[in-house]
Protein backbone atom coordinates (compact mmCIF):
# COMPACT_ATOMS: atom_id res chain seq x y z
CA UNK A 1 0.00 0.00 0.00
CA UNK A 2 2.58 2.58 0.98
CA UNK A 3 4.59 1.40 -1.78
CA UNK A 4 1.50 2.28 -4.07
CA UNK A 5 0.52 5.47 -2.85
CA UNK A 6 4.88 6.41 -3.10
CA UNK A 7 4.34 5.68 -6.82
CA UNK A 8 1.38 7.92 -7.32
CA UNK A 9 2.78 10.62 -5.56
CA UNK A 10 5.88 9.91 -7.50
CA UNK A 11 4.38 9.97 -10.93
CA UNK A 12 2.35 13.22 -9.67
CA UNK A 13 5.58 14.61 -9.20
CA UNK A 14 6.96 13.94 -12.81
CA UNK A 15 3.74 14.30 -14.35
CA UNK A 16 2.74 17.86 -13.10
CA UNK A 17 5.80 19.41 -15.51
CA UNK A 18 4.75 17.84 -18.28
CA UNK A 19 0.71 18.59 -17.90
CA UNK A 20 1.45 22.42 -16.78
CA UNK A 21 3.60 23.37 -19.66
CA UNK A 22 3.14 22.67 -23.45
CA UNK A 23 -0.70 21.81 -23.99
CA UNK A 24 -2.07 24.68 -22.41
CA UNK A 25 0.39 27.67 -23.97
CA UNK A 26 -1.70 30.98 -25.05
CA UNK A 27 -1.05 31.41 -28.62
CA UNK A 28 -2.75 34.67 -28.43
CA UNK A 29 -6.23 37.08 -27.69
CA UNK A 30 -9.24 37.69 -28.85
CA UNK A 31 -9.00 41.35 -28.80
CA UNK A 32 -12.21 42.88 -30.55
CA UNK A 33 -15.56 41.84 -31.10
CA UNK A 34 -18.67 42.32 -31.99
CA UNK A 35 -22.19 40.38 -31.81
CA UNK A 36 -21.63 36.84 -30.96
CA UNK A 37 -18.33 34.48 -31.50
CA UNK A 38 -17.67 31.05 -30.69
CA UNK A 39 -14.14 29.15 -29.57
CA UNK A 40 -14.64 25.70 -30.24
CA UNK A 41 -11.99 23.21 -28.33
CA UNK A 42 -11.30 19.74 -27.92
CA UNK A 43 -15.05 19.22 -28.46
CA UNK A 44 -16.62 21.86 -26.29
CA UNK A 45 -17.54 25.58 -27.16
CA UNK A 46 -16.76 29.14 -25.36
CA UNK A 47 -18.27 31.79 -25.68
CA UNK A 48 -16.04 34.75 -27.78
CA UNK A 49 -15.61 37.73 -25.89
CA UNK A 50 -12.58 40.45 -25.81
CA UNK A 51 -9.64 39.49 -24.09
CA UNK A 52 -10.31 35.18 -24.62
CA UNK A 53 -7.46 33.26 -24.34
CA UNK A 54 -6.71 30.90 -27.92
CA UNK A 55 -4.94 28.03 -27.72
CA UNK A 56 -3.40 26.05 -30.60
CA UNK A 57 -5.93 23.75 -32.44
CA UNK A 58 -8.79 26.53 -31.51
CA UNK A 59 -11.49 27.10 -34.46
CA UNK A 60 -13.31 30.12 -34.32
CA UNK A 61 -16.52 31.32 -36.04
CA UNK A 62 -18.37 34.10 -35.65
CA UNK A 63 -22.53 34.51 -35.94
CA UNK A 64 -24.65 36.64 -38.27
CA UNK A 65 -24.04 39.20 -37.47
CA UNK A 66 -20.72 39.00 -35.72
CA UNK A 67 -17.04 39.84 -36.00
CA UNK A 68 -13.96 39.65 -34.08
CA UNK A 69 -10.31 40.36 -34.43
CA UNK A 70 -7.61 38.16 -33.01
CA UNK A 71 -3.91 39.10 -32.15
CA UNK A 72 -1.57 35.81 -31.80
CA UNK A 73 1.45 36.28 -29.70
CA UNK A 74 3.91 36.65 -32.58
CA UNK A 75 2.02 39.83 -33.60
CA UNK A 76 -0.35 38.00 -36.39
CA UNK A 77 -2.94 39.99 -37.07
CA UNK A 78 -6.67 38.12 -38.39
CA UNK A 79 -10.09 39.51 -38.38
CA UNK A 80 -13.55 37.54 -38.95
CA UNK A 81 -16.32 39.03 -40.57
CA UNK A 82 -20.23 38.00 -39.90
CA UNK A 83 -20.84 33.93 -40.57
CA UNK A 84 -17.00 33.40 -41.09
CA UNK A 85 -14.79 30.52 -40.00
CA UNK A 86 -11.19 29.82 -39.33
CA UNK A 87 -9.10 27.30 -37.23
CA UNK A 88 -5.79 27.46 -35.80
CA UNK A 89 -4.00 24.51 -36.78
CA UNK A 90 -0.53 24.93 -35.59
CA UNK A 91 1.64 27.75 -34.22
CA UNK A 92 4.76 27.40 -32.29
CA UNK A 93 6.88 31.10 -31.50
CA UNK A 94 9.95 30.01 -29.86
CA UNK A 95 13.11 31.88 -30.87
CA UNK A 96 15.28 31.08 -28.58
CA UNK A 97 14.62 27.30 -30.07
CA UNK A 98 14.17 28.44 -33.52
CA UNK A 99 11.41 26.92 -33.11
CA UNK A 100 8.37 28.52 -35.38
CA UNK A 101 5.06 27.11 -36.94
CA UNK A 102 1.98 29.01 -38.05
CA UNK A 103 -0.79 26.78 -39.98
CA UNK A 104 -3.97 28.53 -40.44
CA UNK A 105 -6.92 27.48 -42.15
CA UNK A 106 -9.74 29.69 -43.55
CA UNK A 107 -12.97 27.62 -43.56
CA UNK A 108 -15.58 30.77 -44.78
CA UNK A 109 -16.57 34.13 -44.70
CA UNK A 110 -14.72 37.36 -45.28
CA UNK A 111 -11.47 37.78 -43.69
CA UNK A 112 -8.42 39.51 -43.18
CA UNK A 113 -4.68 38.38 -42.44
CA UNK A 114 -1.88 40.64 -41.30
CA UNK A 115 1.47 39.16 -40.97
CA UNK A 116 3.34 38.93 -37.88
CA UNK A 117 7.04 38.01 -36.74
CA UNK A 118 7.08 34.41 -37.82
CA UNK A 119 6.69 35.46 -41.28
CA UNK A 120 9.72 37.59 -40.72
CA UNK A 121 11.94 34.68 -39.48
CA UNK A 122 10.71 32.05 -40.57
CA UNK A 123 8.02 32.75 -43.79
CA UNK A 124 8.58 28.75 -44.94
CA UNK A 125 6.67 27.85 -41.77
CA UNK A 126 3.86 29.73 -42.64
CA UNK A 127 1.03 28.13 -44.25
CA UNK A 128 -2.61 29.68 -44.92
CA UNK A 129 -5.04 27.65 -46.48
CA UNK A 130 -8.52 28.14 -47.97
CA UNK A 131 -10.92 25.54 -49.33
CA UNK A 132 -9.20 25.72 -52.96
CA UNK A 133 -5.52 27.27 -52.54
CA UNK A 134 -2.19 27.21 -50.29
CA UNK A 135 -0.81 31.01 -49.71
CA UNK A 136 2.67 31.95 -49.12
CA UNK A 137 3.43 35.24 -47.78
CA UNK A 138 6.04 37.39 -47.45
CA UNK A 139 5.13 40.01 -44.76
CA UNK A 140 1.83 41.52 -45.99
CA UNK A 141 -1.62 42.31 -45.42
CA UNK A 142 -4.59 40.04 -47.15
CA UNK A 143 -8.24 39.90 -47.68
CA UNK A 144 -9.74 36.93 -48.44
CA UNK A 145 -13.35 36.19 -48.99
CA UNK A 146 -14.77 32.61 -49.22
CA UNK A 147 -18.46 32.11 -50.43
CA UNK A 148 -19.98 29.40 -49.55
CA UNK B 1 -42.67 -12.56 -56.38
CA UNK B 2 -43.15 -14.71 -53.28
CA UNK B 3 -40.13 -13.19 -52.09
CA UNK B 4 -41.64 -9.96 -52.21
CA UNK B 5 -41.51 -8.50 -48.74
CA UNK B 6 -44.05 -6.42 -47.54
CA UNK B 7 -43.70 -2.63 -48.56
CA UNK B 8 -42.83 0.00 -46.00
CA UNK B 9 -42.70 -1.77 -43.27
CA UNK B 10 -38.79 -2.39 -43.26
CA UNK B 11 -37.95 1.08 -45.36
CA UNK B 12 -37.39 3.00 -42.64
CA UNK B 13 -34.20 1.44 -41.25
CA UNK B 14 -32.78 -0.11 -43.84
CA UNK B 15 -33.16 2.81 -46.76
CA UNK B 16 -32.26 5.82 -44.71
CA UNK B 17 -28.82 5.13 -44.94
CA UNK B 18 -29.27 4.62 -48.85
CA UNK B 19 -30.88 7.76 -49.18
CA UNK B 20 -28.48 9.32 -46.78
CA UNK B 21 -25.61 7.97 -48.64
CA UNK B 22 -27.07 9.37 -52.05
CA UNK B 23 -27.48 12.76 -50.37
CA UNK B 24 -24.04 13.28 -49.44
CA UNK B 25 -22.61 11.42 -52.46
CA UNK B 26 -24.58 14.23 -54.87
CA UNK B 27 -23.67 16.88 -52.39
CA UNK B 28 -19.59 15.86 -52.73
CA UNK B 29 -20.24 15.83 -56.29
CA UNK B 30 -21.93 19.23 -56.64
CA UNK B 31 -18.70 20.98 -55.16
CA UNK B 32 -16.27 19.12 -56.76
CA UNK B 33 -17.37 19.76 -60.65
CA UNK B 34 -19.03 22.96 -59.44
CA UNK B 35 -16.62 24.67 -58.38
CA UNK B 36 -19.12 26.38 -56.23
CA UNK B 37 -16.85 27.76 -53.56
CA UNK B 38 -15.63 30.91 -55.34
CA UNK B 39 -12.48 32.50 -53.19
CA UNK B 40 -11.01 35.89 -53.85
CA UNK B 41 -7.76 36.76 -52.25
CA UNK B 42 -6.56 40.32 -52.51
CA UNK B 43 -2.97 41.84 -51.69
CA UNK B 44 -3.82 45.35 -49.86
CA UNK B 45 -0.96 47.63 -47.90
CA UNK B 46 -0.52 47.28 -43.70
CA UNK B 47 -1.15 49.80 -41.63
CA UNK B 48 2.56 51.30 -42.69
CA UNK B 49 2.12 51.44 -46.12
CA UNK B 50 4.44 47.71 -46.72
CA UNK B 51 2.85 46.00 -49.39
CA UNK B 52 4.84 42.38 -49.26
CA UNK B 53 4.21 39.76 -51.28
CA UNK B 54 1.92 36.35 -51.78
CA UNK B 55 1.54 33.17 -53.84
CA UNK B 56 -1.50 31.87 -54.45
CA UNK B 57 -1.37 28.17 -55.50
CA UNK B 58 -3.89 25.32 -56.27
CA UNK B 59 -2.97 22.16 -57.88
CA UNK B 60 -3.52 23.31 -61.17
CA UNK B 61 -1.47 26.54 -61.25
CA UNK B 62 -0.51 29.52 -58.82
CA UNK B 63 -0.63 33.34 -59.23
CA UNK B 64 1.60 35.67 -57.40
CA UNK B 65 -0.07 38.99 -55.72
CA UNK B 66 2.84 41.69 -55.74
CA UNK B 67 1.22 45.21 -56.37
CA UNK B 68 -1.40 46.84 -53.80
CA UNK B 69 -5.02 45.84 -55.06
CA UNK B 70 -4.13 43.21 -56.66
CA UNK B 71 -6.28 39.80 -56.87
CA UNK B 72 -6.80 36.40 -57.73
CA UNK B 73 -9.89 34.53 -58.10
CA UNK B 74 -10.01 30.70 -57.41
CA UNK B 75 -13.15 28.27 -58.00
CA UNK B 76 -11.63 24.96 -57.15
CA UNK B 77 -8.91 23.17 -56.06
CA UNK B 78 -8.00 21.46 -59.06
CA UNK B 79 -8.75 24.66 -61.30
CA UNK B 80 -5.98 27.26 -61.81
CA UNK B 81 -6.41 30.75 -59.81
CA UNK B 82 -7.63 33.38 -62.31
CA UNK B 83 -5.23 36.02 -63.71
CA UNK B 84 -4.67 38.67 -61.81
CA UNK B 85 -6.91 41.71 -61.46
CA UNK B 86 -7.39 44.74 -59.91
CA UNK B 87 -10.16 44.66 -56.66
CA UNK B 88 -12.04 47.64 -56.79
CA UNK B 89 -12.31 50.22 -53.82
CA UNK B 90 -15.63 50.03 -53.77
CA UNK B 91 -15.62 45.70 -53.78
CA UNK B 92 -13.59 46.09 -51.08
CA UNK B 93 -15.26 48.71 -48.68
CA UNK B 94 -18.59 46.57 -49.43
CA UNK B 95 -17.34 43.24 -49.04
CA UNK B 96 -14.70 43.89 -46.36
CA UNK B 97 -16.39 46.81 -44.42
CA UNK B 98 -17.74 44.98 -41.49
CA UNK B 99 -13.91 43.09 -41.48
CA UNK B 100 -11.86 46.21 -41.96
CA UNK B 101 -13.88 47.14 -38.91
CA UNK B 102 -13.51 45.54 -36.27
CA UNK B 103 -9.49 45.27 -37.06
CA UNK B 104 -7.55 45.53 -33.95
CA UNK B 105 -5.63 48.82 -33.75
CA UNK B 106 -2.08 47.92 -34.39
CA UNK B 107 -0.42 47.66 -31.21
CA UNK B 108 2.25 49.77 -29.44
CA UNK B 109 5.83 48.38 -29.46
CA UNK B 110 8.20 49.70 -27.35
CA UNK B 111 11.92 48.78 -27.18
CA UNK B 112 14.27 49.20 -24.05
CA UNK B 113 17.88 49.01 -24.48
CA UNK B 114 20.47 47.73 -22.17
CA UNK B 115 24.41 48.63 -21.53
CA UNK B 116 25.24 45.17 -20.96
CA UNK B 117 24.21 42.44 -18.52
CA UNK B 118 20.52 43.91 -16.76
CA UNK B 119 21.57 47.70 -16.30
CA UNK B 120 18.65 49.65 -18.16
CA UNK B 121 19.75 52.52 -20.38
CA UNK B 122 18.50 56.04 -19.48
CA UNK B 123 16.94 56.56 -22.23
CA UNK B 124 15.17 53.31 -21.64
CA UNK B 125 14.24 54.20 -18.18
CA UNK B 126 12.79 57.28 -19.69
CA UNK B 127 9.97 54.95 -21.78
CA UNK B 128 8.72 53.15 -18.60
CA UNK B 129 5.93 55.63 -18.22
CA UNK B 130 4.89 55.52 -21.64
CA UNK B 131 4.38 51.53 -21.26
CA UNK B 132 2.18 51.99 -18.19
CA UNK B 133 0.05 54.63 -19.77
CA UNK B 134 -0.56 52.39 -23.14
CA UNK B 135 -1.24 49.70 -20.89
CA UNK B 136 -3.62 51.65 -18.62
CA UNK B 137 -6.20 52.14 -21.82
CA UNK B 138 -9.10 50.30 -21.89
CA UNK B 139 -8.41 48.93 -24.99
CA UNK B 140 -5.29 46.96 -23.66
CA UNK B 141 -5.47 43.31 -23.00
CA UNK B 142 -2.31 42.31 -23.04
CA UNK B 143 1.36 43.52 -22.50
CA UNK B 144 3.82 40.88 -23.75
CA UNK B 145 7.49 41.23 -22.47
CA UNK B 146 10.50 39.71 -24.46
CA UNK B 147 14.29 39.64 -23.55
CA UNK B 148 16.94 39.24 -26.34
CA UNK B 149 20.61 39.37 -26.62
CA UNK B 150 23.43 39.84 -28.76
CA UNK B 151 25.06 37.05 -30.47
CA UNK B 152 28.19 37.17 -28.09
CA UNK B 153 28.60 34.05 -25.51
CA UNK B 154 26.79 30.93 -24.68
CA UNK B 155 23.01 29.82 -26.24
CA UNK B 156 22.84 29.05 -22.11
CA UNK B 157 23.99 31.96 -20.49
CA UNK B 158 22.19 34.17 -23.84
CA UNK B 159 19.01 32.32 -23.37
CA UNK B 160 19.28 33.42 -18.98
CA UNK B 161 19.75 36.79 -19.66
CA UNK B 162 17.93 37.46 -22.10
CA UNK B 163 15.15 36.29 -19.43
CA UNK B 164 16.60 38.16 -16.55
CA UNK B 165 15.86 41.07 -18.68
CA UNK B 166 12.62 40.55 -19.11
CA UNK B 167 12.17 39.91 -15.85
CA UNK B 168 13.53 42.84 -14.68
CA UNK B 169 11.67 44.80 -16.70
CA UNK B 170 8.13 43.24 -15.55
CA UNK B 171 9.27 43.71 -12.11
CA UNK B 172 9.42 47.54 -13.44
CA UNK B 173 6.54 47.52 -14.75
CA UNK B 174 4.48 45.75 -11.82
CA UNK B 175 5.74 48.83 -9.18
CA UNK B 176 5.26 51.18 -11.70
CA UNK B 177 1.35 50.13 -11.46
CA UNK B 178 0.71 47.63 -14.95
CA UNK B 179 -2.11 45.44 -13.91
CA UNK B 180 -0.19 42.01 -12.98
CA UNK B 181 -2.72 39.68 -15.65
CA UNK B 182 -1.73 41.70 -18.56
CA UNK B 183 1.72 40.78 -18.25
CA UNK B 184 3.42 37.59 -19.87
CA UNK B 185 7.02 36.98 -20.23
CA UNK B 186 9.13 35.38 -22.82
CA UNK B 187 13.17 35.02 -23.31
CA UNK B 188 13.91 34.79 -27.07
CA UNK B 189 17.87 34.76 -26.37
CA UNK B 190 19.59 35.63 -29.29
CA UNK B 191 16.91 33.79 -31.52
CA UNK B 192 15.01 37.35 -32.58
CA UNK B 193 17.59 39.99 -33.52
CA UNK B 194 16.91 43.36 -34.28
CA UNK B 195 20.14 43.36 -36.31
CA UNK B 196 21.00 39.89 -37.60
CA UNK B 197 24.54 39.30 -37.17
CA UNK B 198 26.78 36.55 -37.11
CA UNK B 199 27.84 34.51 -34.00
CA UNK B 200 30.20 36.05 -31.55
CA UNK B 201 29.40 39.49 -32.96
CA UNK B 202 28.45 42.14 -30.20
CA UNK B 203 25.65 44.04 -31.56
CA UNK B 204 24.32 46.67 -28.51
CA UNK B 205 21.08 46.97 -30.48
CA UNK B 206 20.38 43.48 -30.00
CA UNK B 207 20.91 43.64 -26.15
CA UNK B 208 17.18 45.02 -25.76
CA UNK B 209 13.76 43.96 -24.21
CA UNK B 210 10.45 44.93 -26.27
CA UNK B 211 7.20 45.23 -24.76
CA UNK B 212 4.17 44.93 -27.04
CA UNK B 213 1.09 46.22 -25.45
CA UNK B 214 -2.47 44.89 -27.54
Amino acid sequence: MKTSVCTVLFALLLSTPAIADPPAETIGHIQTIEGLATIHRDGSTLPGKAGATLLRGDRIRTGKPGALGIVLTDDTTISLGSGSEMTLVDYAFEPKESKFALALQFVKGTLSYISGQIVKLAPDKVQLQTPDATIAVRGTKLLIEIKE
Amino acid sequence: MNNQRPPRAECPSACKPVILLFGLLFGLLLILFTGCARQSIILVPDANGHVGKAEVSTTAGSQTLEKPGDMTRTSGSSKPPSAITTASPEYIASTFREVLAIEPPPAQTFTLMFESGTKLTADSQKIIPDIVSASQRPIAISVSISGHTDATGSDKLNDALSLDRARQIKSLLLQSGVKPELISVSSHGKGNPLIPTPDGVAEPRNRRVVVVVH
